[in-house]
């Protein structure tokens, strides 16, 4: 049995994961692994995975040297996700109760650690990123306006600049739109892109509490610019490159730096941390390898990922990421 | 009976009371009187338990059902009586714990929110006398003038969208159609009235409010006009049904009357009819005014949900926040004072329709008075 436990955040994606594992479903399923070529059912990066002809978590443990089981429901090893808070789960794995802790921040944050100790004690792997990517309506993207600096947005929201002609973009008023007050989304928004968490937001035109509104509002409106969960952009509402103090944060997943990576401002990693033991001195063993590989695929990326309104890892993390956990068999 | 009753002074009423009572113990079954005694008893305390949030409320609760149960096998009468009475009292009492708690609940913000005015401070003041909402950022403050006056707008443009339209339809379905469509139509429109807010709502956000956006240039989604629009819309079958019952309890008798001494049928509807059914015609323009002010689901999908008074006043072009809206779009988010600022919302309602409410119980006893008993 592998267990993990921690932070509300990061449970939707490890316990989706988990749930997928534990049925351990036949590639000829095609919803939940696979394909179904009488029901034109295909999991998102089931080529990139080369098409195995195993059930889900037998392929994946089988990477890692476990045997297949070829039964439904029976795993080469179960998992299970308990469900607590970012620093309970990252105690449970320094104290051996689980054999990963999920946090929504990092673990010198958490247990007030020191990053040598961090690194000493356990290894950090990050399966996705919680974050708002910035989005303005297709017509004011369509007419120039496909990057701004952080300082701009700034301006905008605090009703500094009000015209997009100001900032390259049409001579069209700026509909600004916010989310709930005081709501977490709003209150990251200030503290990461305005400075401070009760900085002022003048500018704001509307506010809304869910991002399907707000993605109706952009596509609806001209000249309107947002944030809002990744999974909800599209043609009308897309996301635009930030640049912050010199660095473009570009929305391209192969870009060198991404509106996906950690350093961008308006995003924070989530992370899955194991221990480092005297069996395991690289920190990993082969069924925490097994189970957290399946994250990192394409497959992973976009099934547990992305499906939850989270951003995925740009291909740059996912290699990095890869290299944490022990070589495949 | 009526005349009597007010002529009767203070002492005589208690003394009368008083007699009933003794004659009613006098006259009934001891038993009887026991089982009445132990359900009223048992009652009151589950009550005061409640109050108190006893684990134990559920045992004189349960000694009540019991004895309910044993009365209502025994003395049906009796104990049906005073199950009737149990039920109207609870209503009552329900109604006023809610209004004890809103008020209790709002009082903090309305502490923070004092002005000191002549030396004296006064509570909650501020919230009336500055027009800034800021629930984060400082100063931190919680006016209720933004949504005060979305309200109104809200309000006085979905009347004066409702009432000339609900008020000609019912004096046409009462005067002047003919009874086929009259049996067709006055259904049709007591069916608007069960349309859920949502749906209106709903087309209002996806239809209506980009469509204004696009024809008048607005910055944005959301207006004052197309809110009120849609309430009035919403509030149209209401008034249309009310009003045409009230117009058909005017009697034929003043109709034919005015008909007789040769006035036109135009003339007998605006001189007689509406004049005679005046009570019941507002009462329906004013519970089409209540539903405007209470609407909620529709409010808060279509404005925009940043509290700031609209510039000029009257521009109703823009649409921020009304006191519904408010609080449905801000519960789920809300804590601390922003959380009690909301209770203040819904106690500014809960008066604003007291007062409603009052006024039309006035104008129709002002009617009664003027017309006699017949309306």
């Amino acid at each position: 049995m592998l267990t993990a436990e921690g932070s509300s955040t990061v449970y939707p994606i490890a316990n989706k994961g988990s749930s997928y594992w534990n049925s351990n479903a036949p590639p000829s399923d095609g919803e939940y692994w696979g394909s179904n070529p009488e029901e034109g059912n295909t999991v998102p990066g089931w080529e990139a995975l080369g098409e195995p002809d195993m059930r889900l978590a037998d392929y994946f443990a089988s990477l890692y040297g476990f045997e297949p089981s070829g039964e439904q429901a029976t795993p080469p090893f179960p998992t299970s996700i308990g469900l607590s808070h970012s620093g309970t789960g990252c105690q449970s794995v320094v104290d051996g109760l689980v054999d990963i802790g999920n946090s929504s921040g990092p673990i010198t944050a958490e247990l007030g650690w020191s990053e040598s100790k961090a690194e000493e004690e356990v290894v950090d792997h990050v399966l996705g990123r919680d974050g708002q990517p910035v989005v303005v309506s297709g017509d004011v993207y369509d007419n120039g306006v496909q990057q701004l600096t952080g300082e701009e947005v700034r301006q905008i929201y605090q009703d500094e600049i009000t015209n997009w002609s100001e900032v390259g973009g049409p001579d069209q008023e700026i509909y600004v739109i916010g989310r709930a007050e005081g709501s977490g989304t709003d209150t990251s928004f200030r503290l990461n892109m305005l400075g401070s968490a009760d900085a002022p937001m003048p500018g704001v035109n509307t506010r809304f509490g869910q991002n399907q509104q707000v993605a109706t509002a952009v596509a609806q409106n001209e000249g309107a610019i947002a944030y809002m969960a990744l999974a909800f952009t599209s043609e009308s509402a897309p996301p635009i490159a930030i640049n912050f103090e010199g660095t473009v944060y570009e929305p391209d997943r192969d870009a060198e730096n991404t509106i996906f990576d950690s350093d961008y401002p308006l995003n924070r990693d989530l992370h899955q941390y194991t221990k480092i033991t005297d069996e395991t001195p690289e920190g990993t063993d082969m069924r925490e390898a097994a189970f957290m590989n399946m994250f990192l695929t394409d497959f992973g990326q976009q099934v547990f990922v992305e499906a939850n309104n989270y951003i995925p890892l740009p291909t740059s993390d996912i290699e990095s990421e890869k290299a944490k956990l022990p070589e495949q068999m | 009976m009526a005349q009597a009753a007010e002529t009767e002074t203070g002492a005589e009423t208690l003394a009368r009371h008083v007699r009933r009572f003794r004659e009613f113990l006098a006259t009934t079954d001891r038993e009887a009187l026991a089982v009445v005694g132990v359900m009223s008893l048992a009652l009151l305390s589950a009550f005061v338990g409640f109050l108190l949030v006893s684990a134990y409320t559920i045992v004189p609760f349960a000694v009540f059902l019991g004895a309910a149960g044993y009365g209502w096998i025994r003395y049906q009468g009796l104990t049906a009586r005073l199950l009737m009475l149990t039920m109207t009292v609870s209503t009552i009492v329900i109604l006023l714990l809610i209004i004890t708690f809103i008020f209790y609940e709002s009082v903090p913000v309305l502490v923070y929110e004092s002005t000191t005015v002549l030396g004296v401070s006064v509570p909650g003041l501020r919230m009336f006398t500055q027009p800034n909402w800021d629930a984060v950022s400082s100063p931190i403050r919680y006016s209720m003038v933004p949504m005060i006056h979305g309200t109104v707008m809200v309000t006085v443009i979905a009347t004066v969208v409702a009432a000339p339209l609900g008020i000609a339809a019912a004096l046409f379905l009462s005067e002047i159609a003919p009874a086929p469509v009259r049996e067709f139509v006055k259904p049709g429109v007591e069916i608007l009235a069960g349309i859920p807010s949502i749906v209106y709502g709903f087309i209002g956000f996806t239809v209506l409010s980009p469509w204004a956006s696009d024809q008048f240039r607005i910055l944005g989604q959301g207006t004052y006009l197309f809110v009120g629009v849609v309430v009035g819309l919403m509030a149209l079958p209401t008034i249309v049904s009310v009003a045409e019952d009230a117009l058909n309890t005017v009697p034929e008798s003043m109709k034919s009357g005015s008909l007789a001494v040769g006035t036109t049928d135009w003339q007998t509807m605006t001189s007689i009819t509406l004049p005679a059914a005046f009570s019941g015609v507002s009462a329906a323009v004013l519970l089409g005014v209540g539903r405007a002010i209470g609407e909620t689901m529709a409010a808060t999908v279509m404005l925009r949900g940043v509290p700031r008074i609209t510039d000029p006043l009257y521009n109703v072009f823009y649409g921020q926040e009304t006191l519904t809206s408010l609080i449905a779009r801000n519960y789920g988010e809300a804590d601390g004072l922003q959380m009690d600022a909301l209770f203040v919302a819904g106690v500014i309602l809960f008066v604003t329709v007291l007062v409603i409410s009052i006024g039309s119980q006035y104008i129709e006893w002002r009617m009664r008075k003027k017309f006699g008993g017949d309306v």
